[in-house]
């Protein structure tokens, strides 16, 4: 017998299937009237930064004078043209090393706790954590109120790769001091489009 | 007369301005927790929900295995199974050195640490480098975690800022500050992931219905590890799995709101497939005691845990004695369940170390009855004959842990007090595990 068949035996033998699913759907979860409002409280909260682009602002001025000393830019988004590396060109993922400044799109946001939805949409996903800085490029309309909202949401690609983030990587390791940036981006900048 | 656990409290309690620093900074930790909590009217529904998926999942795990484990090999992902710790081993260990492994750089994992494979490795010639902070601080000190979630808390700045003097991570002698120790880590870390031949993670979930590995940090140190090196593989505990992302809602929702009182952590990660065209992907679902667990209906509720580390911040006895005053290498009222399903013979000691007050099973967010269960373990040694003797450790362990002087401030005096005394005593009584002890300790170290 196979260690795959002895263990799945046990459990069978164990799992007496005496407990029902619950019923998830009657939850009474968090709902705010301002949606929107309370993603970008929540982002702040959780160390992030909000800005807003403002009808007919460019969005590359916009970053530029967000990240005015920024020299490495990588991003595959078409609307960016101050990127000087294409994350779907590098060959190897370590190139990517030294960036000061990675921009990507997130999918949607979440109220309750800043989290935005990002599916991988390049071939190397690294720059959403190797930048030094990461800008999220995230459509205002798109923020739901909770995460039970966001799981009916989320989609995958071929890539089969997909994470929430919020905010910049942080760490309370040594002596339970908050620090920002610890192995992945320093500081991330959402930009509500 | 006295246990492993009263003598180490009693070591741990002679450094009194750090031990009452621990007692504080997790009093601190629970109170962010309660905060959380309060903020969301559903916190209890979402509690009795979590609890109710895991004994769901758990009363049909051979079928959310299956599941889980065709839909990840559908995915392209290759999946082994482990039967114990020995087992994991050789299969990280053939996965490794089929590829040319030199080194390995991963995230926190309790299960590799409960298999004790970071020494399995070394000892075969693989570098292996921890990259959430704590755990490499930990790791170059050549140490255990004190905490499941927060490993190094047992050191402070000048501890950490000496040893990366030593090891050549920091370059200002006597600069000591936690951000300039954090960034010089990174940068070091960042090294070892540029160099590094392939990544493991642990799991926080596996998503039957997908395939998903799910792993929630705060660094991103799980996604460097795995958007760099091509091989990726991720270890998971069969307990793990839970039947689909409205299940994951929920659990999302308390872990991190329970363990260190975060809305979420910065990074909630999917994995479903290698992350390039030649890279690979392994998933390694471990037993390694769990279905002997699951086969016993007095102590399978213990399998529910998500680990979050809510149990051990809130507990009055943890807090005033720290995590390596624990026999088994997890602490606190989780800690005490899991060493005794592990090996009774070995971990008993460590059930004087709870006063049955049940702040725990009041944070769990999972319900786990966990003074309960612990009050049970100690009913199976009176059967033995041995509970006048024990129930003596126990008063012993905690005399020591709360006549402590110095020990109390305003913030947590009052509830120490009241901790002293077992609330629900009576209705315990009523309860008896179904395995006498005589044949646990006959049965354990199998
Ligand atoms: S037993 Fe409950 S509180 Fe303790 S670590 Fe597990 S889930 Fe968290």
């Amino acid at each position: 017998m196979t260690s795959k068949e002895r263990i799945l035996n046990k459990c069978a033998k164990a799992a007496d299937g005496a407990f029902a699913m619950p019923e998830l759907d009657d939850i009474a979860a968090v709902e705010y009237p301002d949606p929107l409002k309370q993603f970008c409280a929540t982002s702040e909260a959780v160390g992030g930064k909000v800005v807003e682009l403002a009808d007919n602002q460019d969005i590359n001025e916009l970053v530029r004078s967000l990240f005015p000393e920024a020299r490495r830019i990588a991003s595959n988004l078409t609307e960016i043209s101050i990127a000087d590396t294409n994350p779907d060109l590098v060959e190897n993922a370590c190139e990517l090393n030294g960036t000061d400044l990675g921009i990507i799109r997130g999918e949607f946001g979440v109220a309750e706790n800043g989290c935005i939805w990002i599916p991988q949409t390049m071939k190397q996903r690294a720059v959403c954590f190797i930048s030094e800085n990461l800008v999220i490029l995230l459509p205002r309309q798109n923020i739901v109120n909770n995460m039970h909202e966001a799981y009916k949401r989320i989609s995958f690609n071929d890539y089969g790769y997909g994470t929430f983030i919020s905010g910049p990587s942080k760490t309370a390791d040594i002596a339970q001091v908050l620090v920002m940036g610890a192995q992945a981006a320093r500081s991330v900048t959402v930009i509500l489009i | 007369m006295s246990t492993f656990h009263s003598k180490s409290a009693k070591s741990f309690l002679k450094d009194e301005k750090y031990s009452s620093w621990h007692d504080k900074t997790f009093w601190s930790v629970r109170q962010k927790r309660d905060a959380m909590a309060e903020k969301l009217d559903e916190w209890e529904q979402l509690r009795e929900k979590a609890s109710r998926i895991k004994l769901h999942t758990l009363s049909h795990l051979d079928k959310y295995l299956e599941e889980f484990s065709g839909n990840a090999e559908k995915n392209g992902v290759k999946v082994h199974w482990a039967a114990d710790a020995a087992e994991f081993n050789e299969i990280v260990f053939g996965i490794l050195s089929s590829h040319g492994v030199k080194k390995l750089v991963k995230s926190k994992s309790m299960l590799t640490e409960e298999c004790e494979m970071n020494p399995y490795l070394e000892a075969r010639g693989i570098e292996v480098v921890e990259t959430d902070l704590g755990e490499r601080i930990i790791q170059l000190k050549g140490q255990k975690p004190s905490h499941i979630v927060m490993p190094a808390i047992h050191l402070n700045h000048d501890d950490v800022g000496e040893l990366f003097e030593r090891k050549g991570i920091s370059d200002q002698p006597g600069n000591h500050d936690p951000s300039y120790l954090t960034y010089m880590a990174r940068l070091s870390l960042r090294g070892e992931f540029l160099s590094a031949d392939a990544g493991m993670t642990g799991a926080n979930f596996g998503i039957a219905a997908t395939g998903d590995i799910v792993v929630c940090t705060n660094e991103g140190n799980a996604d460097m590890s795995t958007s760099l090196p091509k091989l990726q593989i991720s270890a998971i505990g069969l307990e793990k799995i839970i039947p689909d992302y409205a299940s994951l809602a929920v659990f999302q929702r308390m872990l991190c709101r329970a363990g260190t009182g975060q809305p979420s952590t910065t990074y909630t990660s999917h994995f479903r497939k290698a992350r390039c065209e030649d890279g690979e992907m392994h998933i390694i679902l471990v037993d390694n005691g769990r279905s002997d667990w699951l086969a016993d209906p007095a102590h399978r509720e213990i399998l529910k845990c998500i680990r979050c580390g809510s149990c051990m911040n809130t507990c009055p006895v943890y807090r005033r004695s720290g995590g390596y005053s624990y026999s088994y290498f997890i602490p606190g009222p989780i800690g005490i369940n899991l060493g005794m399903l592990r090996s009774a013979r070995q971990h008993s000691g460590n059930l004087s170390a709870c006063t049955l007050c049940r702040s725990c099973e009041t944070v769990c967010p999972v319900k786990i009855g966990l003074a309960e269960q612990i009050y049970s373990w100690r009913q199976s040694l009176s059967g033995l004959g041995t509970f006048n003797r024990s129930k003596k450790l126990m008063s012993d362990a905690m005399s020591l842990v709360f006549n402590h002087q110095g020990l109390y401030d305003a913030a947590t005096g009052a509830e120490s007090v009241m901790n002293i005394v077992p609330r629900d005593w009576m209705p315990f009584g009523l309860r008896f595990p179904r395995k006498p002890f005589h044949k646990l300790v006959k049965e354990d170290d199998k």
